[in-house]
């Protein structure tokens, strides 16, 4: 095992983690505002790829015009889901929406099913982004390398956006506290639409981004969605530093797994999250609140 | 006197309820044959049409055996052996079919083949593809059909060791399918002189094979061998072709169906793999075949389909020769059998071990360029004949039963 090859299968590490951090900060904002575990939200990125496939083979043939417009459009997506399905059931116990994400779930993947059929599409990586990139230590594909940075680019835009605007203020008070909000005079049906939206357009834009990578297949965010619980878990559910945190750990524990151990690489992250758990029960920078 | 006519009389009505219980409802009760394979699991873009194919064939027989018209049912097993079992034993004892075909998947196939044991009742496996089937577990009432996982590995690795490399690597599947296929594999590379650089395990639906691609392109292989099937196979290529592998090396697969490339576009070009037919093909019916498939579907039919439509036709000419539905007199019919027809010409069904045996293609997926027609995606490079694709029958480890 050469140095190359460790640094590699790190970067490899941080490519995965890239992918949790996004699923993770979209299905953490959303738990913290509306208090639900969203299980549709790998259907979300499901979506996210096939709606790039969609505009990149039959709209116009231009990946980045789908990496911007995808986001947008599962955002609006998401929005609706959230006026039109979850509000309908925030007065009762919070199991009857997680049934609701449960069965959306189900809904969407058997709906792109019959759209697409069950054997996936075809998603090349964009033209100018093929070939590699000599890093001075090794040659690592340039397409892995852009994605880093748009992951890391959006991380940072919505880290600001939650901690430097009156918006995203109302946001982190709102998964403290969403009743005091209310008592505070906040629209705060609004800004629950306008959460799920945001949360929605950062899985599209996972998917988007996985799909030259992986295939694109109605089955591809259920794979993800299990890692990603895993995620939220290590990080503290809720917490947005903690997504960011726990996802780039996941990452780099299943990139050190399959160097050292291949047979137990995908296993690794639930021995590592259950061990986690007995010593820190409410994950990295989880508020106790959560665990009353 | 009149006691003598009273036991003619007896003997005559005792033989007519014989006649009536016995043989009669034989005749009149119709044929029901039965489909039972993947509809909605990871497998139903390739199988779930083997329903349609089982269709065709009965509906080009006529539709009717020995005079009566033919019955047919199918149900989806999901992939899900403990479901396979679970609907096979529904098929024999409650719908009461005479056979069942197909179940993909070994290890459903294997349950069903214990059900057909259990219930005298024939079993054509077409799907699973384990050699178990046609060896330690096979049995009177099992066939298998069109390929086995021997041939897949034997043919193209035979081939491969002699025109593509012999310097390999593998990237295999960590379980039993892909276990068994690194066997024969490697068998088929030391038969011709080869040398096997080196070999990952890799988890079931692992979605990131760069350390395993990374690895193999330090060994500096000629061949790197990916034994995995549908989505593994599609990422396990599509990072090769990422971290520059597959410019520098001949990939070859285990299992590719013309549905795996039209859904990852041009990733597999140029790749080799082994098939039991191509619709190109121009076996006696295959156009036939495949032209009313295209009108019905909108597409050629994969060689699981193909596969399907000969096993049902091959077993319907078995009960027209059997003259009864009844199961071991069709299984005779079926033992030995010599036939050529769209999948195998010629095809032999051998006695010993129950394998349906035929020619082997080796296909190369055509580059985006040399595509002229829609789903024309292989050209077939090279066929191996029959006893070089199959084990021997007396190396299998099937010891056939023949008490009746």
């Amino acid at each position: 095992m050469n140095l190359q090859f460790v640094l590699m299968q790190l970067f490899n590490g941080l490519i995965l983690g890239s992918l949790y951090v996004l699923l993770a900060l979209g299905l953490s904002i959303i738990f913290g505002m509306l208090g639900i575990i969203n299980f549709a939200h790998g259907a979300f990125f499901m979506l996210g790829a096939y709606a790039a496939y969609t505009i990149t083979s039959y709209v116009i043939p231009n990946f980045w015009l789908a990496l911007i417009s995808v986001p947008v459009l599962m955002a609006i997506f998401g929005a609706f889901c959230e006026m039109l399905l979850f509000r309908r059931l925030y007065d009762l116990p919070p199991l009857y929406i997680m049934l609701l994400t449960f069965g959306l779930m189900l809904v969407l993947q058997d709906a792109v099913r019959l759209l697409f059929g069950s054997m996936g599409v075809p998603f090349g990586t964009p033209k100018s982004l093929t070939g590699m990139i000599n890093l001075g230590f090794m040659y690592y594909p340039s397409y892995r390398i852009f994605l880093i940075a748009v992951t890391s680019l959006t991380a940072a835009a919505v880290w600001l956006f939650l901690t430097r605007t009156r918006l995203g203020c109302i946001i982190r008070a709102g998964t403290d506290n969403p009743r005091m909000l209310q008592a505070l005079g906040i629209n705060i049906s609004k800004t629950m639409t306008l959460v799920v939206g945001m949360g929605t357009g950062l899985a599209g834009l996972a998917g988007v981004l996985a799909a030259p990578i992986q295939n694109v297949r109605p089955l591809m965010g259920m794979d993800l969605l299990v890692d990603c619980f895993v995620v939220v878990v290590i990080g503290g559910m809720g917490s947005l530093g903690g997504s960011v945190v726990g996802g780039l750990i996941v990452g780099q524990i299943i990139a050190i797994g399959v160097m050292v151990w291949p047979p137990m690489a995908n296993t690794l992250i639930y021995l590592f999250m259950a061990a986690f758990l007995l010593i820190r029960p409410r994950g990295l920078f989880g508020r106790e609140a959560f665990h009353e | 006197m009149e006691r003598k006519c009273h036991a003619i009389l007896m003997a005559c009505s005792l033989l007519i309820t014989f006649f009536l219980l016995v043989v009669t409802p034989a005749v009149a009760e119709p044929l029901k044959i039965s489909v039972l394979t993947d509809m909605s699991g990871p497998y139903a873009g390739i199988t779930a049409a083997n329903v349609e194919a089982a269709k065709m064939a009965i509906a080009d027989f006529g539709g009717k055996v020995l005079g009566e018209p033919i019955e047919f049912i199918y149900r989806d097993h999901m992939c899900k052996p403990d479901v396979a079992n679970q609907k096979a034993k529904e098929l024999y004892e409650k719908e009461q079919v005479d056979v069942i075909f197909d179940c993909p998947n070994s290890a459903a196939g294997l349950a069903v083949a214990n059900q057909a044991k259990i219930h005298k009742k024939p079993f054509i496996a077409i799907g699973s593809g384990t050699t178990r089937l046609s060896g330690p577990d096979c049995n009177r009432y099992t066939f298998k059909w069109a390929y086995n996982d021997y041939m897949l590995a034997t043919a193209v690795g035979l081939w491969a060791a002699e025109n593509l490399g012999k310097k390999w690597y593998t990237i295999t599947a960590d379980y039993a399918w892909g276990h068994d296929l690194l066997h024969h594999f490697s068998e088929a590379l030391k038969a011709k002189g080869g040398t096997l650089l080196g070999n990952e395990m890799v988890a079931l639906g692992t979605s990131d094979f760069s350390p395993y691609i990374l690895k193999a392109m330090n060994a500096n292989p000629e061949v790197l061998v990916l034994l995995n099937a549908g989505k593994d196979a599609v990422n396990s290529t599509k990072q090769a072709m990422e971290f520059g592998l597959k410019k520098k090396v001949k990939i070859v697969h285990a299992l590719l169906f013309i549905e795996d490339i039209k859904a990852s576009g041009d990733i597999f070009a140029d790749d080799y793999v082994t098939g039991a037919w191509y619709w190109k093909s121009d076996n006696p019916g295959s156009k036939e075949f495949v032209e009313k498939w295209k009108k019905q579907f909108n597409k050629p039919p994969n060689w699981m389909n193909a596969a399907t439509y000969s096993a049902v036709t091959q077993y319907l000419q078995a009960v027209e020769r059997a003259k009864t539905k009844d199961a071991l007199p069709v299984i005779k019919a079926l033992e030995g059998h010599e036939f050529r027809d769209l999948l195998a010409n010629p095809g032999k069904i051998r006695a010993e071990d129950h394998m349906e045996i035929g020619n082997a293609y080796i296909l190369k997926a055509k580059n985006p360029s040399e595509i002229k027609e829609d789903w024309d995606f292989f050209e077939i490079v090279g066929v191996i004949p029959p006893d070089k694709a199959y084990q021997d029958p007396k190396e299998t480890g099937c010891k056939m039963d023949t008490t009746e």
